[in-house]
């Protein structure tokens, strides 16, 4: 099973938010999970992603335990997209997509350039606002670049912290469908948290949290 | 269990659990131990994180920032430095044409600029320069960077924070400092000429400059070098330490702010008189 998920701890000091989470998750598939205000869904997803220290439990992604792996590694294989921020303030938003391929990899400069230019034309992103910096974009336009740089690295795992944010339904429905596409390309599994309705019926699997738990809807 | 924010340049506050007078007397010392020694901790992570740059592609994102601190810190300070070390020079030691016999200037300028300008004033003014318009812009940043969670963001992405938010300010306001001091000696050394020639046409340029230029040793070049080094870098790290202390309030940017200057102006002062009085022994 490519993402694996057995005996996951959450907590904050006074706060169980998970409590022997068991989650399997298949190859290529889209899983949404219902979230409300302060149920823990961010942080669930940061701690599948290995962005947290001191949880317990083990997250496995084809094999790879993501939680004691290198976070220089990990960053290769595993997308977050913030649903506020997330950005670099000190680059704009080409060096802020960018940042993770020049840090990490030796991918020349023509090759990173291409592939962004390639993304901003799939999910429709205007290049223009690739010169722009993080204060100057709409919340819309800051969770696109925030998808854009988790795609550049092209993730086993894309982490998506409430997409809809802001955004019309056929601009949600476009970003689903051609997330599907990139999946084609790139076998990656894709978590999405949500209150959307949308989002919830075009995932292959949802979820909703309940008592420290993840509870599948349908 | 989680910390509410965890990022590597987590700095506990410390508290001691002293009471009473003792306490009172005590905390300020105490604090001051653990702030030096915290201090000196971020020294080592800076350190440790230059190892970084020993690949190519880091070195290029580094250099950009690297650029981006030496311009807002040393070359936009030229236009203040000079303004200030141009009514020195034309204020305070052209005056000293009038109050000296002209034998002993034209025998003693060298000395007498050496040691107040070259080695006193320049360093002094440019680190005031350094702390007011620079320092307090670098924790003011890196307090809404805080803020922005960005430290977290880098970290998400497996990138040490320390190796763009810390790094460049480490490298560049040292080189920063020693550009100042550049600066301001040579405008007050041509503003003071330029009033004096006013006055006596018959003051040789190139005389003056090779007065000057024969009493600044190696040692004193040395001495000011050290002064920029450790002072720019200190400067430097005690903003960041300052500035990382920002959690959650937009309050906490400004008495960070408050705190760094104060250390900074502190610990550059102290910096300053030690080895000035290191020079005065040579």
């Amino acid at each position: 099973m490519p993402l694996l998920v057995k005996n996951l701890n959450i907590e904050y000091p006074g706060k169980v938010l998970f409590k022997d989470l068991q989650v399997e998750i298949e190859d290529q598939k889209i899983v949404a999970v219902r979230t409300e205000v302060l149920d823990g869904g961010t942080t669930l997803l940061k701690g599948l992603a290995g962005m947290l220290d001191g949880i317990d439990g083990e997250v496995r992604l084809d094999g790879i335990d993501l939680l004691h792996m290198d976070p220089a590694q990990r960053a290769l294989k595993v997308g977050y997209v913030y649903e506020q921020q997330g950005l670099v303030s000190l680059y704009d938003c080409f060096q802020n997509i960018a940042l993770p391929l020049q840090f990490h990899t030796t991918t020349g400069n023509e090759l990173v350039e291409s592939r962004i230019f390639s993304l901003c034309e799939k999910f429709n992103v205007d290049r223009q606002i690739l010169n722009e910096y993080p204060h100057a974009l709409n919340d819309v336009q800051c969770r696109m670049i925030n998808l854009l740089r988790a795609l550049v690295i092209e993730p086993k795992l894309l982490l998506i912290d409430e997409l809809e944010g802001g955004m019309s339904e056929r601009v949600l429905g476009d970003t689903i469908d051609t997330l599907r596409e990139e999946q084609k390309n790139n076998a990656m599994i894709v978590i999405i948290t949500t209150a959307d309705d949308l989002l919830l019926d075009q995932a292959d699997y949802s979820y909703q949290i309940e008592n420290n738990k993840l509870r599948e809807c349908h | 269990m989680l910390d509410q924010q965890s990022d590597n340049l987590k700095i506990p506050e410390e508290t001691l659990s002293w009471s009473g007078t003792g306490k009172a007397i005590l905390n300020p010392f105490a604090n001051f131990y653990h702030v030096s020694m915290e201090i000196i901790g971020l020294i080592s992570v800076a350190l440790k994180a230059s190892t970084l740059l020993l690949n190519k592609r880091r070195r290029q994102l580094f250099y950009a920032l690297f650029q981006r601190q030496v311009y807002n810190a040393g070359v936009s300070a030229l236009y203040v430095n000079g303004v200030i070390g141009f009514l020195i020079g034309t204020l305070l030691i052209s005056r000293l044409f009038d109050y000296l016999p002209r034998q002993i200037i034209e025998d003693q300028f060298g000395q007498i600029f050496m040691v107040v300008v070259f080695r006193e004033l320049g360093p002094l003014i440019s680190g005031i320069i350094l702390i007011a318009r620079s320092a307090t812009a670098i924790t003011s940043e890196i307090g809404y960077l805080r803020l922005q969670r960005e430290f977290q963001v880098l970290n998400g992405l497996g990138i040490n924070p320390v190796f763009l938010f810390l790094l460049p300010v480490f490298f560049a306001f040292p080189v920063s400092l020693f550009l100042m001091f550049i600066y301001f000696d040579v405008i007050v050394f041509l503003s003071s000429f330029a009033v004096v020639w006013i006055s006596d046409p018959s003051i040789s340029f190139t005389g003056l400059l090779a007065n000057i230029l024969s009493q600044i040793t190696l040692n004193e070049i040395a001495i000011n070098a050290v002064k920029a080094i450790l002072g720019g870098m200190l400067i430097g790290i005690i903003s960041i330490y300052f500035g990382a202390k920002v959690v959650d309030s937009f309050t906490e940017v400004t008495e960070s702010i408050s705190k760094a200057t104060t250390a900074q102006l502190l610990v550059f002062f102290i910096i300053n008189v030690l080895l000035s009085l290191l020079a005065y022994t040579q």
